[in-house]
């Protein structure tokens, strides 16, 4: 019988982990230990929060009579130091030994540094917390010149962001286009266009190495001749989970806190879940998600294998990122598709891409067109059979081609 | 004002689909959606989603459910309450009545 859950983090994971326990019924002891001021949504950090529009107690993850209401302790401020497995307990970093039946760890991870030389200056910055957020907005003032490394989601929303706030924005990557296997490759090069029609330089190659210079950074690209001085640089080039914890309590470790289905871990009172965990099933690695959803997603299940009751039904991966005034969701896989069928026209909003095989639906992308995605959801969940030329047909009402048909199999 | 407001008439509103209702017309702090669900039933909640700038009356309803067509936070059709977040505050819901295919509003008296 599991009386006490002590969660390690709280990112959506984490907090989706206490609120699922709460929501199935779980009477126990539930404690909750983030290092932050108090857990917080992370996906505004590289929107609205880096502009300055809204106060970090606006994207709270709940509010305080919330954790109140739901009786979960939380710590703030404070980390998990040691999983004392042998105690059947979890010790603080002020030493505080606290008893837990189970252990989640929900601790995230760190924004990946790159080993470029001269990469740790105080003006090249990354963005992961909200202390970082808060860093590199001071730097993102009007006409400060920013190079950011890295065109994947999080580069591509701060250089919205900072050519927004009036900087001279550099994005750099050395694929072309960035997130093609994300969004197909069509709508990801429409898509990495918008930052030059908006004014952000965009050069494909990669940093070389980065130094101090008069008032600035002088940065060296490859293939260019001349070195361009900066004021500040975000490193962009995704993150790597958080296992210290993990990896000291002997659990296994592999890309990730190795869980199985149900979220356990090779300790079967320790659980992991959202972007420090990375699932094995059948001896197969999977690749770590590192979306919002699938986090909340890992929550739920984690609470579900806690509580002994059936998980919730497996979704098609979705997520959704904004830039340059234009909201972009994707469900689903759409690298590996042959087919496709466009709704409108790509790269005149709003349209949609559903990409197609052996007549159902696989993935889907929209730009302002979210209920596209909303039905594509559908029609993958529930493997329906679906003909590519009605979804290109303007005039089809995509919610009557999935209202009321039942699944026709499994994704 | 004991008969309501009327506001649409039943066949402008698809089923799973919604409307928005503008403040001025209903004399609320927010425009109003009215949606209506699969079963043809009619709900109405304030139209911005608690979480961020969205219009519910854009969203998917199905199942006694309205999903916010930004960033996919749930409500109940009938008492607004939010099912998961991001959003963490419920949606307000208002009284409707159906009289001879009209459709007619009671702000805040509760469904």
């Amino acid at each position: 019988m599991v009386a006490r859950v002590v969660v390690a983090g709280g990112g959506i994971a984490g907090v989706s982990t206490v609120s699922a326990l709460r929501a199935g019924g779980f009477a126990g002891d539930l404690t909750l230990v983030d290092a932050g001021e108090f857990p917080y949504d992370r996906p505004p950090l590289s929107k609205d929060y880096l502009a300055g529009r809204t106060e970090l107690k606006s994207i709270a993850l709940q509010t305080p009579q919330w954790f109140d209401d739901q009786r979960v302790r939380l710590i703030t401020e404070a980390s998990i130091a040691t999983l004392r497995t042998d105690l059947g307990a979890v010790e603080l970093g002020d030493g505080t030994i606290m008893a837990a039946d189970r252990v989640v760890l929900a601790t995230g991870g760190r924004a990946s540094r790159p080993p470029i030389s001269g990469a740790n200056r105080p003006r090249i910055h990354v963005l992961r917390t909200a202390e970082d957020a808060e860093r590199l907005r001071a730097a993102l003032v009007p006409g400060a010149r920013v190079l950011i490394v890295g065109g994947g989601l999080i580069g591509a929303e701060v250089a919205s962001t900072g050519s927004a706030l009036g900087c001279e924005v550099v994005l750099s990557d050395p694929v072309w286009p960035p997130l093609g296997r994300a969004f197909g490759s069509e709508v990801a090069a429409w898509l990495h266009g918008m930052h030059e029609t908006h004014g952000v330089t965009t050069v494909h190659a990669p940093v070389e190495a980065f130094e101090d210079a008069e008032d600035g950074i002088r940065v060296t690209l490859a293939g260019e001749k001349a070195p361009r001085i900066l004021d500040a640089a975000l490193l962009a080039v995704g993150m790597a989970p958080e296992t210290a914890l993990a990896e000291s309590a002997g659990l296994r470790v592999d890309g990730g806190i190795v869980v199985d289905a149900g979220l356990v871990t090779s300790n079967p009172a320790v659980l992991a879940v959202g972007d420090a965990a990375r699932r094995c099933d059948d001896g197969a690695l999977a690749r770590r998600s590192e979306h919002w959803e699938a986090a909340q997603l890992d929550g739920q299940r984690a609470a579900a294998t806690i509580l002994g009751v059936a998980p919730p039904a497996d979704t098609a991966p979705w997520f959704w990122t904004d830039r340059y005034g234009v909201h972009v969701e994707v469900v689903g896989e759409l690298g590996h598709a042959k087919q496709f069928a466009d709704r409108g026209v790509l790269g005149e909003p709003p349209f949609s891409v559903f990409a197609m095989d052996s007549g159902r639906v696989v993935g889907a992308v929209s730009v302002d067109d979210p209920t596209a995605v909303r039905a594509a959801r559908r029609m993958i969940d529930r493997a329906l059979t679906i003909d590519p030329a009605q979804l290109s047909d303007a005039a089809t009402d995509l919610r009557k081609l999935v209202r009321g048909r039942p699944t026709e199999g499994t994704i | 004002m004991s008969n309501g407001i009327r506001v649409a008439a039943l066949d402008e509103i698809p089923e799973g689909e919604g409307i928005s209702i503008d403040r001025t017309v209903t004399g609320t702090d927010d425009d109003i959606a009215l949606l209506r669900d699969d079963d043809g039933s009619v709900w109405a909640l304030n139209n911005t989603c608690t979480h961020a700038e969205a219009s519910l009356a854009e969203g998917w309803v199905e199942d006694g459910y309205v999903e916010c067509p930004l960033h996919s936070s749930k409500f109940c059709l009938k008492t607004g309450t939010v099912q998961g977040l991001p959003a963490t505050r419920d949606a307000v819901a208002h009284r409707i009545e159906v009289r001879e295919g009209d459709v007619y509003l009671f702000p805040h008296e509760r469904p």
